[in-house]
Parts: C-alpha cells; sequence; structure tokens
C-alpha cells in the first residue's frame, strides 16, 4: 500500500476559474476564460502568451486592481476581493508619478501604508541603493533613463516589501542590454536572503526571458486565453541560453504559443 | 432587449435627424421671409419663428468663424515669427467685450447695407467676435503640437502640399477644433442677447429673435413668456447637441494622437448611422460633393501656390505680409483718427471712476471664481475618474454654458435680489459664465490622467487624500489653470451683462465697470469716450492679469506637472 502524499502546502495565491469578459460596443469579447493558477510561496513565475491573450488582465486580476466576472481570487488560503495590498506591481510603462522625486515616488506606498517617516527614509534609501540609484534621490523621471526608471520602479515595489511581487512586462520598454542587467539584478535580489520579497509573478513576451527567470513557466493562448500548459524548468541556476536544455525548453514552448 | 433597443434607437435616430433638417430649412425659410417683428411685441406664437431667426445668426457666424479660425490658427502656427505677431493680437481681441465690437459692428456693417439686411450683418458679425478667437487658438494649439514624428514621418514619404494639409494638418486641428467649438457656441448663446440689440447712436434697434425676446420679456415682467423662451432655448441647446456637437466629438476622437483618456462622449448613434455601409449613401454623396466644391477653389489655389517656385512664393509671402501690414496701419489710422475725435470731446464726468469700479469688478470675480473652484473641482475630479459620469456631466455643463445670464434675470429679481442685495446676485451672474469653464477644463485634465498612474496608485493602496494629493491634482493642475484662464475671460465678459439687471421696468444696477459700460453704451444717447476709455481701462486690467498671474501660472503648472 502506498503511503499517503504529504499534505500540499496551501498555495499563496490561487486563480479559480477566472474569466473576463467586456462589452466592448454592444458585442461581447471574452479576454480570459476557466484560469486556473496556483502559486507557492518563494516561486518565481513566469506568464507567456502571444500579444492580446489577455496575461496582462490576469496580472491585474491577480492584484484585484481588477474584478473578474467569473472565477475568484484566494490569497493566504482566503477569497481576496479589491486590491489585494499584499502585492506591489512594477508596470511596463514605470508608471511613475512625473511631478515626484526618486526618493518621494519609492515612499509613496509606505506613505499610504503610514509608515513612520524615519522609517520610510530607511527603507527607501535601501531600496535605493540595492537598485543602484544611490546619488540620485532627488532626481525627478524625466531626468533619469529608461533604464533607470524601472529601476525605481522596481525600488517602489520592493519597499512595500510585498508578499508578493507582480511584474507586468517590465522589461519589453528597455533596451537589449540594460534588459539583460536588469534581468540579473532582478534574479539576485529575489535570491538574496535578506530581501523579505521571495515571490513573483511576471509577464513577458519573451519565452527566452521566461525560460532565463522563473522555476514555472505558465503558457496561455488562445481567444479567450486559457492555460494551455504549465512548464517547470528544472534547469540550475544561473541559466546559460545557450545549453542545449535552455533551447529545448524554449522550442517547447514556442511550439505551444504557434 | 436589445433587439427592440436597437430598433428604437434606430427610429428615433431618424425622427431626430428628421426634426434637425426641419429645423435648418425653417431657419432659412424664417430668415428670409418674415418680416421684422419686434421682439417686444412678440408672443408665444412667434418663439419659433424667432428662435430660428436667432439659430440662423448663429449659423451663419459660426460658419464664418470656422475658415477665419483655420486660416488664422495656421498662419499662426506657420513660423515662430507669424506667431509672435498673430497671438497677441488674438490675446487682445480676445479680452475685449462684445461691447466693445459695438462701434465697429454699427459703424461698418450696419453702413454696409442699408436697414435691416446691416442690422442682420452687423448682429452675426457680433456673434462672430464671441465665437472665433477661440476657436484660432484651438487651431493653433492643435497645429503646434503636432509630435515631430509625425511631421518627420510624413516629410520622408514625400507628403506635402494638399495631402499633408488634408493627412497631418487638418486631422490634427480637428479635435482642439471641435472642442474649442462648443465652447465657443454655447457662449454665443450666452452673449446672443446682447448681439441681437444693437444701440446706434444711443437708439436701441432689437432685432426680431430669441435674445431680444427674452430681454423684452424680462424687461416688462412677463415671467412665463421669459420662462417659455428659456425653454424653447433649453431645447434648441440640446437638439443641437444632439444633432450637431456629440456626432463631431466622436468623430474627432479618431485624430487625437497617443494614448489618454478624454471626456467626449463614447459613441454617437447618429454618428454610427451616418458612417454605416448601410447608411444614407446619396446622402453622404451630396455632402461630400458639396463640401468638394466649397473646399475646390481653396484647394486649387493651394495647388498652384504650391508648384510655384522658391523665390515666387517668397515674393508672394512679401507682398501678402505688406498688404496685411497696410491693412494694419489703415485700422490703426482709423482708431487713432477716432481717439483724437473723442479726445477733442469734453471729458466725461464720471471717466473719474473707473479705477474704483474696475477694483469693484475684480473683487466681484475673485469672489465669483471661489465659488467657481469650490463646486467645479470637487464635481470635476469625481466625474472625471468615472467615464459614465463624465459623460452625462458634460452635456450638461454645455446646456448650463448656453444659458445666458439674463435669462436667469426674473429668478434673480424674483428671489435673490431682495435676500441678498445686488451686488452679491451680479456675483451669482458673473458666476454663471465662468465656471463652465473651468468644469470642461478641469474634466477633461481629469479624464486624461494616464491609466498606468491611475493603476500604481490603486497598486501601491493610496488612500483618497493622497491620490488626490498626489496624482489627481497635480495631473489636472495645467488644465485647471488654462481653465482659470478662460473662466476668467469669462467672467469678464459676463460683466456687461452682470452688473445692470432690468426687470419690470425698474434697473437695478451694482456698481462697477460693467455697469459703466452698460450706462456709456445705451444711457442717454450713449457716450463714446467714457466707452473708449472703461474698455480701454478693461482690457488693459486683463492684460495684465494676463502677464502678471496667469500666463506664469500656467508656464510653472505646465513645466512643473508634465507628464512626460
Amino acid at each position: 500500500m502506498p503511503t499517503p502524499a504529504p499534505p500540499a502546502p496551501a498555495p499563496l495565491l490561487a486563480l479559480e476559474g477566472v474569466g473576463m469578459r467586456y462589452a466592448l460596443g454592444g458585442r461581447e469579447a471574452s479576454v480570459l476564460d476557466g484560469v486556473d493558477l496556483a502559486l507557492a510561496d518563494g516561486e518565481f513565475v513566469c506568464v507567456v502568451g502571444p500579444s492580446g491573450c489577455g496575461k496582462s488582465t490576469l496580472l491585474r486580476i491577480a492584484h484585484g486592481l481588477v474584478a473578474p466576472t467569473s472565477g475568484r481570487v484566494v490569497f493566504e488560503g482566503r477569497p481576496a476581493t479589491g486590491v489585494n495590498l499584499a502585492c506591489a506591481m512594477v508596470f511596463q510603462s514605470f508608471a511613475l508619478l512625473p511631478w515626484l522625486t526618486v526618493l518621494e515616488n519609492v515612499t509613496l506606498g509606505l506613505e499610504a501604508r503610514r509608515v513612520a517617516p524615519a522609517e520610510r527614509r530607511r527603507r527607501a534609501d535601501r531600496y535605493i541603493d540595492m537598485v543602484g540609484l544611490e546619488g540620485y534621490e532627488e532626481a525627478y523621471p524625466r531626468e533619469l533613463s529608461g533604464g533607470m526608471k524601472q529601476r525605481v520602479g522596481l525600488a517602489r515595489a520592493l519597499a512595500v516589501e510585498p508578499r508578493l511581487l507582480l511584474m507586468d512586462e517590465p522589461f519589453s520598454a528597455l533596451d537589449a542590454l540594460t534588459s539583460i542587467t536588469l534581468r540579473k539584478e532582478l534574479l539576485d535580489i529575489w535570491a538574496s536572503a535578506d530581501v523579505p520579497v521571495s515571490t513573483v509573478l511576471m509577464v513577458t513576451h519573451s519565452i527566452e526571458e521566461a525560460v532565463e527567470l522563473s522555476d514555472r513557466v505558465v503558457v496561455i493562448a488562445g481567444r479567450p486565453g486559457r492555460v494551455a500548459e504549465v512548464l517547470p524548468v528544472p534547469l540550475p541556476r544561473p541559466r546559460d541560453r545557450k545549453t542545449p536544455e535552455f533551447t529545448a525548453t524554449v522550442d517547447r514552448i514556442f511550439s505551444l504559443i504557434v | 432587449m436589445p433587439a427592440a433597443g436597437t430598433r428604437r434607437a434606430r427610429r428615433s435616430t431618424g425622427r431626430l435627424l428628421g426634426a434637425a433638417l426641419l429645423l435648418a430649412a425653417l431657419a432659412l425659410v424664417a430668415v428670409r421671409l418674415r418680416p421684422s417683428a419686434s421682439g417686444a411685441a412678440a408672443g408665444l406664437a412667434d418663439l419659433p419663428g424667432l428662435a430660428l431667426r436667432s439659430l440662423g445668426r448663429m449659423a451663419a457666424a459660426y460658419l464664418l468663424s470656422l475658415p477665419f479660425a483655420l486660416a488664422y490658427g495656421a498662419g499662426a502656427a506657420k513660423s515662430r515669427r507669424a506667431g509672435r505677431v498673430l497671438l497677441p493680437v488674438l490675446d487682445v481681441l480676445q479680452s475685449i467685450p462684445v461691447l466693445g465690437f459695438f462701434p465697429v459692428a454699427v459703424a461698418f456693417f450696419a453702413g454696409l447695407l442699408p436697414g435691416a439686411a446691416g442690422m442682420e450683418l452687423a448682429s452675426v458679425f457680433l456673434i462672430f467676435t464671441g465665437m472665433a478667437w477661440n476657436m484660432a487658438f484651438g487651431v493653433y494649439e492643435g497645429l503646434s503640437t503636432i509630435p515631430a514624428d509625425l511631421a518627420e514621418a510624413t516629410a520622408s514619404f514625400g507628403v506635402a502640399g494638399r495631402l499633408r494639409a488634408a493627412r497631418l494638418l487638418f486631422p490634427a486641428a480637428v479635435p482642439k477644433l471641435v472642442y474649442n467649438s462648443i465652447v465657443s457656441w454655447a457662449g454665443g448663446w450666452y452673449f446672443l442677447i446682447a448681439c441681437e440689440i444693437i444701440s446706434v447712436g444711443g437708439q436701441r434697434r432689437a432685432l426680431p429673435g430669441l435674445g431680444s425676446y427674452l430681454q423684452a420679456t424680462s424687461d416688462a415682467g412677463d415671467l412665463p413668456a421669459n420662462l417659455a423662451g428659456l425653454a424653447v432655448l433649453v431645447g434648441l441647446v440640446v437638439a443641437i447637441d444632439l444633432a450637431l456637437w456629440r456626432p463631431l466629438s466622436v468623430w474627432a476622437e479618431r485624430f487625437r494622437y497617443g494614448q489618454g483618456g478624454s471626456a467626449a462622449p463614447e459613441s454617437s448613434r447618429l454618428l454610427d448611422w451616418w458612417l454605416a455601409a448601410r447608411g444614407p449613401r446619396a446622402l453622404r454623396r451630396a455632402a461630400a460633393s458639396a463640401l468638394g466644391l466649397l473646399l475646390a477653389p481653396a484647394g486649387a489655389a493651394w495647388d498652384r501656390l504650391a508648384a510655384l517656385r522658391p523665390r515666387a512664393r517668397r515674393a508672394l509671402a512679401r507682398i501678402a505680409a505688406a498688404l496685411g501690414l497696410a491693412g494694419a496701419a489703415a485700422l490703426a489710422l482709423a482708431a487713432v483718427r477716432g481717439i483724437v475725435r473723442l479726445a477733442a470731446s469734453p471729458w466725461p464726468a464720471r471717466a473719474a471712476e473707473i479705477p474704483l469700479a474696475l477694483l469693484a469688478s475684480t473683487g466681484r470675480l475673485l469672489a465669483a471664481y471661489a465659488l467657481a473652484l469650490a463646486w467645479t473641482v470637487p464635481v470635476a475630479v469625481w466625474a472625471g475618474s468615472r467615464p459614465r459620469a463624465a459623460r452625462v456631466v458634460r452635456p450638461l455643463a454645455e446646456i448650463g454654458a448656453s444659458v445666458p445670464a439674463i435669462a436667469l434675470f426674473p429668478l434673480m429679481v424674483a428671489v435673490l435680489i431682495r435676500h441678498i442685495g445686488v451686488s452679491s446676485a451680479a456675483v451669482l451672474l458673473v458666476l454663471t459664465g465662468m465656471q463652465w469653464y473651468l468644469l470642461f477644463n478641469g474634466l477633461a485634465g481629469v479624464s486624461a490622467i494616464p491609466e498606468d498612474l491611475r493603476e500604481a496608485a490603486r497598486s501601491l493602496g493610496l488612500p483618497w487624500r493622497m491620490r488626490l494629493r498626489k496624482l489627481v491634482l497635480p495631473a489636472a493642475a495645467p488644465s485647471l489653470v488654462t481653465g482659470s484662464i478662460t473662466g476668467w475671460g469669462g467672467g469678464w465678459n459676463a460683466l456687461i451683462v452682470s452688473e445692470q439687471l432690468s426687470y419690470a421696468g425698474v434697473t437695478y444696477s451694482a456698481y462697477g465697470i460693467g455697469a459703466l459700460l452698460d450706462d456709456a453704451t445705451y444711457r442717454d444717447g450713449g457716450d463714446p469716450l467714457l466707452l473708449a476709455l472703461c474698455l480701454a481701462a478693461m482690457v488693459a486690467a486683463i492684460a495684465l492679469l494676463n502677464r502678471l498671474v496667469w500666463r506664469r501660472l500656467q508656464a510653472w503648472a505646465a513645466e512643473t506637472f508634465r507628464i512626460v
């Protein structure tokens, strides 16, 4: 008689049968349909799919920025409604407030959570240093390059020390060299023991990026988008894009999408 | 049941269009055929005819404003040098209240044609002065903010001349032009009364129309008749909004470059019907060919100009500039002669009142501004963040902006003057000329906040106060300043109809520059010198305030709260 498997730990985040429909000029358009997805504590998961498959909407549903029209979101075992402040998001367009300095942008979420000013400053300094922007605290976003802006976006999200970090195509508005550097730094920060942020859900359209970064790749395909496949990536980190295993994984995902 | 809903919608759209066409046809007939009945003698039965006459004047003024705005705005945007001359001129023109154009209207346009036709021309010109400047600014703004990459792309593909005008310049001007047209049109209704009662040498000539009807019924203290006129006005405003402005603003959205929301309505059944594949093809073709016929001479001229050699074109430009200068010189000479003649007449005793009257009016404007901010900013913030609410608030604001202050006199007199005094009632009337610009602009500013910034604020969990302080108010600040500038402009203009109210034969007067202007224009045959002095003082005050306060504030807000 086989021994019963140990009970699986409750997932940090679970999407259960999530669907999304819009009314578009009289017609109904369905973006997502019956998406199930569970995220364990400490995992790095990437969602890939062709453009328009609803992957960004999925991320916004996970955060509670958008309410799904069917299904539900469960966070730490409890159904979640409204914006989930245990999450923080990094935006594709950076979404920095142009009239606030780097420091003010980074402390914004802390101010909203009523963190005391001294602690606010301490934490902002720490994460601004971590993303390599020390000396730029008083700069305005328009004075920064794209890569530096996204570093501010990352520091702003890390500063609230979220249980779950959500990233919406964070590197796709950056040039190739900058995004290579930032990807590496993101992995370092994620792996580092003294950063309390350990779980990441990232949306990307780059299959290589997903394979390089994540523990599992969730492939969304079709219209409306459904989970076509969930692929574990058991390769050791740091991953070399030139190994046959890496290429094989990329090819496999590519064949699922096209 | 959606099917029944669309069918009903289609039917009501058809009816609406039929009504609009009928209205236009009747307007033509009414303007041509009706013998001019004096506004005072008009009864309820005359109301539709009077309304159509007013509509005809408004339409004529708008159709004149449109080519003017396109030409002037394009000229100002063409080169920095042209802009340096044309824009300040437009600024001054915009700050002159409609009464200031009376002498020109009467001396020139009423003199051009004898009798009623001349008066009609003068009235149309006066309405034009309330519409054209703002529309020209709109064209200029649209053209001067064409993104560099678009300009480069069209140049790189060799798009020039007529094609460039049709594919780049006109589309770039459309959104702002349509938006400003709506504001100008509302302003036309607002000042309709002043434009239909023209004073010639101290004699008042009332042209038959809705504006003079409202004035006459108010003078007579005939409240039911007055309210009937007001109802007709509001009905007309709503009908034109549905038949014209709503389809146009939906259409104009196509030409908006880049993302960012807008307060424009989302859809117009009339536009859908017009553009549908199975829509009125014959009608559409007729409209297109009519437009083509109208535009053909301009297009041919444009082509001929574009085909000229650079040297010839430069020579032509120099000739045009010389002609313009000569015209300006002639105007200046006429002005100087007028001033000399005026200065020769005895100094008006009441000229000494001007500084104090100006101060009193400024105080009233400040009070009205505070009141306007107090209600429009919260409403703009609330509705601007909710597209559905914005689509309700905007048409309501358009109606509100179209209701002339004078139409509210009876209510003012009946209720307010007795309780709060003439001076405070005047503040409320000024408010009617000021608040809508703030609401329009505030709404547009809040609606245009990029979605990613809104999401970031929600994602970070900013409570509403912080969201207001860190996101919404900074993002809307440039629009609020623009709204303040136009609102103050509207307020200065509204002074002339707000500080002197007459109802049932009694004149209520609040001490101020507006009342003084009113006296100088109408009282005892009018006093041209006093009128000129008041106008000069007012224009100077407006220009000074613009230079010292508003332009600086605008530059600061645009720089500090720019969304990159």
